[in-house]
């Protein structure tokens, strides 16, 4: 039996008096390269969290590959690798020691990790760095290391929140080339992002998230037809455009 | 005050008073404190504690002149006026963290006269409970001064402790604001705030050392000592209630001279550093681009002296906490600080009389008190762990996402922090036995310090579980969220209390047992003090497992 990747089905968070998400269902395809976009505060990040088991559901559940995070939780992680945003690392670590951290709190073997995390340094053009300390890595350098710390147990499922904030074109470039590469092998990605130029070039699928519920999914050309995703975008989510007679003052 | 004073823009804009600023605290403050049932109830806790000590504060210092004894009444008014001067310095870097509601950052792009932002600052950390626990207690000082003096004595002591009040918040506010221009680079912030620690931690023992001296000298050297503190900045607005009550009125003038000049000096140093300290961290030092380390990756994270860790799960978080302790500035001073107190408290307290006289061959040392200040040691050391997780704050996600068992991650946790501070402990013990000339008292030392510590960590465990907060990514390892301070300290206390009234036993075991406890004291106090931990890592790695999202929610730092 072929399980989407990620299947989520009801999800509802709430927030004291705010609902974040409400009712949110999503299957993403095995191998599909999956933009999950949304304007600020949508409940991007949250529908996110849930779905890798990092915040518990009011009402709802995530399967990955078929397996519940909830119920089924070590399977599933196992399966996942996660980059979320505005989460620390243990940044007080050198880049290799953090990979190393990572390998090892997923259980694998010590040799793999060392082979691993020498490539994905290399790759990811950090090993010059050498024994600084993730805290002082640049932003775009501590999202590389991130993503290197969420591809080392080599998951099936990449979930990223938000790759390319605040990344220099040179690392966005490398890191866009890596995911491409990820996808190719047989995996699956899907990120969080509102920078609609990025999704059109890399995404095979497209989900709108606003007022925490999916207003369109599908593929990138049946979500966006024959006009441009940012259109459609603004459309869905209500945007509004100046008539220019307001902020005359300006 | 704000676009006006330009001439920019003529409408809309208001003139911006002090309340903004104290409305804008207690409004941060209130819904920060009562955010959740959990907060609220240790917020209450707090003020409650608060205000306890400021009453009996009030109470003590009132005594000299319910005793009607002037010549106490000038000591204590100089002392306590020095101390809490001193104490404003340094006392709240360490103890209680730096409120960081009012950050001057926060307002660096806000279109504010220096003036204002300094008055407005210092107007809200005057209506701050450190501050107003502090006014209630010297009000003590001025019900003596009452007494002693009459109503006008009262009356200038009143202008006096508040004087002294806004010097020890403009001092404590000057200072930090200077810090902050001076930390520029993490690199340097981190090695600041371990010499911030000591000297923080030696505050405490120095003052045990004055209160010895104070009670071990005689009273008109100590009141010499007292008069020149009284004309220093220290003890100035202290000591104006007193003079009057000495019929010495015309001292007045000129002492609230001192004060107000030593104000008006620190209000213009911190106007001066406020810009800086506005303009958020920048860079973070240059960069240690050395050489990668031969040898793997794993090589790498394990540290050189744990080489015994095995390379999995277990070793890895240990090898993490281990290098955290030394690399994660609020951690290294918390680890300093129970390392100095570790070594003075039972100094002070087992060292009595003789020991300070080479001559003296007798020392009235006890096996109990001994006991009792190894208790105190052990808990003290157990309270690193009571935010343990509150020091990870967001990257604690990584465990979640990698599905790292509770007991897994309580006893890495546990066996990595042990590891700093068990041998720092054991030459305690050893130290002071020999000390107190009773080498055959380690035994007691030792065992007593190991149960305290093991029943410690198991309190801090749960603690630091079910009591976590997040502390906010500020460029100062000393600062804690908005009204977090007492709830630090409270945990603490619980954590301390509970490991000393856990070790009863032990104190118990050196009531009865004498010599033969002497013996047996080292054995059970490790069996108590390991199954402490055994049991704590257990049933609080189970109640981990259960509310790591919730830990992780309230660690996260919301902003």
């Amino acid at each position: 039996m072929n399980h989407p990747a990620l299947a989520l089905r009801g999800l509802v968070k709430r927030f004291d008096t705010k609902l974040a998400v409400n009712g949110v269902d999503l299957d993403v395809p095995v191998g599909s390269f999956y933009g999950l976009l949304g304007p600020n505060g949508a409940g991007k990040t949250t529908t996110l969290s849930m779905a890798v088991g990092l915040l518990r559901p009011d009402a709802g559940h995530a399967w990955v590959l078929g397996h519940n995070v909830w119920s089924d939780t070590v399977t599933a992680k196992q399966l996942l690798g996660v980059l979320p945003d505005g989460v620390r690392l243990f940044d007080r670590l050198t880049g290799p020691e953090l990979l190393a951290y990572h390998g090892l709190l997923r259980g694998m073997d010590p040799a793999v990790v060392d082979q691993r995390a020498r490539e994905l340094l290399d790759v990811l053009a950090l090993s010059d760095a050498g024994r600084t300390l993730v805290v002082d890595y640049s932003a775009g350098m501590k999202k590389k290391i991130g993503l290197a710390c969420a591809l080392l147990h080599a998951p099936r499922l990449l979930v990223l929140d938000e790759p390319f904030e605040a990344v220099d074109p040179v690392s966005a470039a490398l890191i866009r080339d890596i995911l491409q590469r990820y996808v190719a092998g047989g995996g699956t990605v899907i990120f969080s992002s509102h920078v609609m130029e990025v999704v059109e070039r890399l995404c095979s699928h497209v989900a709108i998230l606003a007022d925490g519920v999916i207003k369109r999914a599908g593929t990138l050309d049946e979500v966006r037809g024959d006009r441009s995703l940012e259109e459609v975008f603004v459309e869905v989510v209500g945007g509004r455009t100046t008539t220019g007679e307001e902020l005359a003052w300006l | 005050m704000a676009v006006v004073d330009s001439g920019v823009a003529e409408t809309g804009v208001r003139r911006v008073s002090i309340w903004h600023f104290v409305r804008l605290k207690y409004r941060i403050w209130r819904y920060t404190g009562l955010s959740s049932g959990w907060r609220a109830l240790i917020f209450g806790l707090g003020i409650l504690f608060g205000a306890s000590w400021a009453f009996g504060g009030m109470v003590l210092l009132a005594l000299p002149g319910m005793l009607d004894h002037l010549n106490a009444g000038v000591l204590t008014a100089a002392f306590t006026g020095a101390v809490l001067t001193v104490g404003w310095l340094l006392l709240p870097l360490v103890f209680f963290g730096m409120d960081d509601t009012l950050d001057p950052a926060r307002f660096a792009l806000l279109p504010l006269r220096r003036r204002t932002l300094v008055a407005g600052l210092l107007a809200a950390q005057l209506l701050e409970t450190s501050a107003l626990t502090t006014f209630i207690a010297t009000i003590g000082l001025v019900i003596s001064a009452g007494l002693l003096g009459g109503a006008a004595a009262a009356l200038v002591e009143l202008v006096g402790v508040a004087a002294g009040l806004v010097l020890g918040v403009t001092a404590s506010q000057a200072i930090a604001s200077a810090f902050a221009t001076l930390l520029r680079s993490r690199r340097m912030r981190d090695l600041a705030s371990v010499l911030l620690a000591v000297l923080a931690t030696l505050f405490g023992p120095l003052l045990i050392a004055v209160m010895y001296a104070i009670t071990n000298t005689n009273w008109d050297q100590m009141t010499g000592v007292a008069r020149v503190l009284g004309w220093t900045p220290l003890a100035a607005p202290y000591t104006v209630g007193m003079d009057v009550a000495e019929g010495q009125a015309w001292t007045v003038p000129l002492k609230l001279a001192i004060t107000a000049l030593t104000i008006g000096g620190l209000l213009w140093w911190w106007s001066r550093s406020l810009e800086s300290a506005m303009v958020g961290a920048a860079s973070s030092g240059r960069a240690r681009a050395e050489q990668a380390p031969t040898g793997g990756a794993v090589e790498a994270l394990i540290p050189r002296f744990a080489r015994w860790l095995p390379r999995d799960r277990y070793g890895a978080l240990v090898a993490r906490e281990l290098r955290y302790w030394w690399r994660d500035a609020r951690r290294r001073a918390s680890l300093i600080t129970v390392g100095v107190a570790g070594v003075f408290v039972p100094v002070m307290v087992n060292i009595s009389g003789g020991a300070m006289n080479p001559e003296a061959q007798q020392f009235d040392a006890s096996p109990i008190v001994l006991s009792f200040s190894m208790i105190f040691v052990g808990a003290l050391a157990s309270i690193n762990l009571v935010n343990q997780f509150g020091f990870d704050g967001s990257a604690y996600a990584a465990h979640v996402i990698a599905g790292v068992p509770g007991m897994v991650e309580l006893r890495a946790r546990v066996v990595a922090y042990a590891t700093q501070v068990a041998p720092l402990l054991v030459l305690i013990s050893i130290v002071i036995g020999f000390a107190i000339r009773e080498p055959s008292w380690i035994g007691i030392a030792s065992g007593s310090l190991v149960a305290a510590f093991g029943t410690g960590l198991a309190i801090s465990l749960f603690i630091s579980i079910l009591g976590a907060y997040a502390l906010p990514e500020s460029s100062n390892p000393f600062a804690v969220p908005s009204g977090a301070g007492m709830a630090r300290s409270l945990l603490s206390f619980v954590a301390v209390a509970g490991a000393c009234a856990l070790s009863v036993p032990m104190l118990i075991g050196s009531v009865l047992l004498s010599d033969m406890w002497r013996w047996l004291a080292l054995p059970v106090g490790l069996a108590y003090g390991v199954g402490a931990v055994m049991l704590g890592t257990y049933l609080a790695g189970d109640l981990l497992d259960r509310r790591k999202l919730d830990l992780l929610q309230t660690v996260s730092s919301q902003r």
